[in-house]
């Protein structure tokens, strides 16, 4: 085999992972972030009365919290991008199935107040 | 390294075999695929959560799902208040102040200073316990009042549902008014008891790995070995779990 690389230095079983500190700043700057976002949730959870626009605050709260806890504080954006890419976009898919279980969903709490009408017409339609 | 072996490298294909395409160690490659499995794991949960709750809206004839203000409204030492989300968020904090203390050991680790990494870890555990503790607490809470996985004593009427959105934060808040003993959504007991159960399990896991860790740093066995690597690598399982808890409280508590 024509390959040339050190041993221990880049075959995936014996890499020897560079060291490198990246500082304590951001870090630090990711958790008052992360801090402040939830006490907004807080706040919000009180203010506002439950709705639906409620609703997608606290889930865009939510996908705000996993970016920077997977960006800074799991080291995803000093990752290469293939490795991001494989890890994050397979779980795009799971927002296609939680929009169509909440829709099933839906349907069964219609189907138990004896909606004929609303189930008749969805069928017919 | 030095640059020019660094150079002879990035000359080899790509994708020929030989040489880790996504530049990272195969533990920590490993870790991540794993971490996307339970990722998956957890999704299929609150999935079924979602599910659940959107085919139990209250109507003229099936019941309503329980208002969380109702039912996680307590606080230690503060019986009989109404106080909704706040150990939940005491909670979350907990759990966020360990993953900045594992972060802090992984940057510790890639200093190589072993007393600093012994320290953070130390934070981290307690960090772990701490919220163990507070999630026991809720489920004695919980339990007591009622709830078991094969029923939930949290119904809502019409009167409970008025005195919920009547009473205000930190007053008396009168249960037996509130809540309808006799009829709840079963799912609901169910799904709490799996979800946070499910989670709890992997945030004991997790102050396990950190403990064994931690004696591993203290006796020294990453400082002869070089690196600090295998902080990381349990450091990309705890912020995982961190994260869980992000949609944990999101979907169980805040919606």
């Amino acid at each position: 085999m024509e390959f040339h690389s050190t041993p221990g230095e880049y075959d995936a079983i014996n890499y020897v992972p560079h060291t490198e500190s990246h500082g304590t700043k951001e870090l630090w700057k990711t958790f008052w972030l992360l801090l402040g976002i939830t006490i907004l949730d807080f706040v919000i959870y009180f203010v506002m009365g439950q709705s639906g626009i409620r609703n997608v605050i606290f889930i865009l709260f939510g996908l705000v919290k996993a970016y920077y806890i997977v960006g800074a504080f799991m080291h995803m954006k000093n990752e290469k991008v293939n490795l991001a890419m494989i890890i994050i976009v397979p779980t795009v898919f799971i927002f296609g199935l939680i929009w169509v279980m909440l829709y099933e969903g839906g349907a069964i709490t219609d189907l138990h107040t004896h909606d004929v009408n609303k189930v008749q017409t969805e069928v017919h339609k | 390294m030095s640059n020019h072996s660094e150079a002879a490298f990035e000359k080899q294909p790509m994708w020929a075999g030989g040489r880790s395409p996504f530049n990272i160690s195969y533990g920590k490659l490993m870790m991540w695929i794993f971490l996307l499995s339970d990722a998956f794991t957890f999704s299929s949960l609150l999935v079924q959560y979602g599910a659940q709750r959107f085919s139990n809206v209250q109507t003229a004839v099936t019941t309503k799902w329980p208002d969380p203000a109702s039912i996680f409204n307590h606080f230690p030492l503060m019986h009989g208040f109404h106080l909704p989300l706040l150990f939940v968020s005491v909670m979350t904090f907990i759990l966020i102040l360990s993953s900045v203390t594992m972060v802090l050991a992984v940057e510790a680790g890639h200093r190589n200073s072993k007393k600093e990494v012994q320290r953070y870890m130390f934070y981290t555990i307690i960090g772990g316990v701490a919220f163990l503790s507070c999630q026991a607490w809720e489920w004695v809470t919980f339990i007591h009042e009622g709830a078991r996985l094969d029923g939930n004593t949290f119904g809502i009427t019409k009167e409970g549902y008025d005195h919920l959105h009547s009473v205000s934060f930190g007053s008396h808040f009168e249960w037996d008014k509130a809540v309808d003993r006799t009829n709840g959504p079963v799912p609901f007991a169910a799904l709490f008891f799996i979800v946070t159960g499910f989670h709890g399990f992997h945030v004991f896991s997790g102050v396990v790995i950190n403990v064994i860790i931690y004696i591993m740093t203290a006796r020294g066995v990453f400082e002869r070995r070089g690196h600090y690597e295998m902080i990381e690598k349990a450091g990309l399982y705890w912020h995982f779990v961190d994260l869980v808890w992000v949609f944990v409280f999101t979907f169980f508590y805040l919606i």
